[in-house]
């Protein structure tokens, strides 16, 4: 393939980004439009000043054309995010939930509608930075952990994953291959042993 | 194997040479140890690339005898002295130096020996020094010229490059 090879097995973060423009979204419309039917999803009747979901991407479209007002979501504010951050200091061993797509979504939203949030956007990006840079530390931890079969992520959102995912990927893989040096032969042993035990019994018959 | 058929690396593994010990005398094959024309003596050492010795060693002479042509010796890079040395601080062992592609020779010498003791002792240094290269990874320009990144086997190397372009996709995207 053309591709590289860290494409292969991997996505980008401007594609997981581009992904997550797919999430629901409330927003706050100022005109009226008709809904339309697509294949995926539908965008419903829009009429001014009257709450509707719709995916990120529209959301968007209609903002930059100053049509609407965006609603952030719940977790996009100051106090939640503190609350979230102690968690995270409280708990040493375990991530606290946030959104699958928590990062790529504050990001969009403080770059694309800064003046719809609740709360100032310089504190939003720092403790944003702070989460990040916390369980990022903890995520390194964990590495240590790792073995050769299987690995737990639990409350690790995508974008969190899709960074430590190559060098995870890599280690168990040699994980395995040294592993399955030694087990190979014993697979191997018990099979010819199997065949040979095979062989007898049809004889006998 | 047939997976490894193309990897440069698997390739330059069997390459390497261990040290093998002559169970008799052959006519002709003096010139493994520098003696042309000569036969080589039985009970000589002679260093030999590890495809041939692998074979050698488990072919049996001769159908009756369960002699082998030769008899695999522990290489320099399983003796003690690098085991106790990866124990102790795996992260301090300079892998590249001794063989640079340590991980690959381990799986075909325990394949061969069913030697589960070094796997698990190689695998717990593999993770600890794989630990240590993500720390590095994650700050590639203060430690580009560490002694530690000289040190890594072949795969760690890789595993370098792969984990560093991650952390930086992620932090160009970041600063977007």
């Amino acid at each position: 393939m053309a591709l590289p090879e860290s494409l292969t097995y991997n996505l980008s973060p401007p594609e997981i980004s581009f992904l997550s423009e797919n999430e629901y979204i409330t927003i706050l419309p100022r005109y009226s439009m008709k809904k339309i039917e697509l294949i995926g999803e539908k965008i419903p009747t829009l009429r001014g000043m009257r709450r509707e979901r719709v995916p990120l991407w529209v959301a968007l479209i209609l903002k930059s054309q100053d049509k609407c007002n965006i609603v952030p979501p719940s977790w996009l504010e100051l106090d939640f995010l503190k609350m979230k951050y102690e968690e995270e200091m409280k708990l040493p061993h375990k991530f606290s939930a946030l959104p699958w797509h928590w990062l790529e979504i504050s990001k969009i939203l403080l770059a694309k509608a800064p003046d719809d949030l609740a709360d100032p956007s310089n504190k939003l990006k720092s403790i944003i930075q702070d989460l990040r840079e916390i369980r990022l530390v903890k995520s390194r931890k964990g590495l240590k952990e790792l073995n050769e079969s299987n690995i737990q992520l639990d409350g690790l959102s995508f974008m969190e994953i899709n960074e430590l995912r190559p060098y995870i990927l890599k280690v168990m893989d040699k994980l395995m291959n040294l592993h399955d040096s030694i087990s190979r032969n014993n697979v191997e042993a018990e099979t010819n042993e199997n065949e040979y035990e095979d062989g007898e019994a049809s004889e006998d018959e | 194997m047939d997976a490894d058929y193309y990897d440069i690396d698997d390739i330059l593994a069997e390459g390497e040479k261990v040290p093998c010990k002559f169970n008799l005398t052959v006519p002709g094959l003096g010139y493994l140890e520098g003696n042309p024309g000569k036969a080589i003596q039985k009970d000589s050492v002679v260093e030999l690339p590890l495809w041939l010795a692998s074979v050698l060693a488990i072919c049996e002479i001769s159908e009756e005898s369960s002699q082998r042509f030769i008899d695999l010796l522990e290489p320099p890079f399983f003796n003690a002295k690098v085991l106790n040395a990866l124990k102790t601080s795996a992260a301090s062992v300079d892998l590249h130096a001794i063989t640079s592609n340590f991980y690959k020779m381990t799986e075909k010498w325990a394949s061969m020996f069913d030697d589960e003791e070094l796997v698990e002792m190689i695998k717990q240094s593999f993770k600890d020094r794989a630990f240590e290269i993500n720390n590095y990874a994650n700050n590639t320009t203060r430690h580009i010229n560490n002694d530690f990144m000289s040190s890594l086997d072949e795969y760690e190397k890789y595993l370098f490059k792969v984990s560093s372009d991650s952390h930086k996709k992620m932090k160009t995207w970041i600063q977007e």
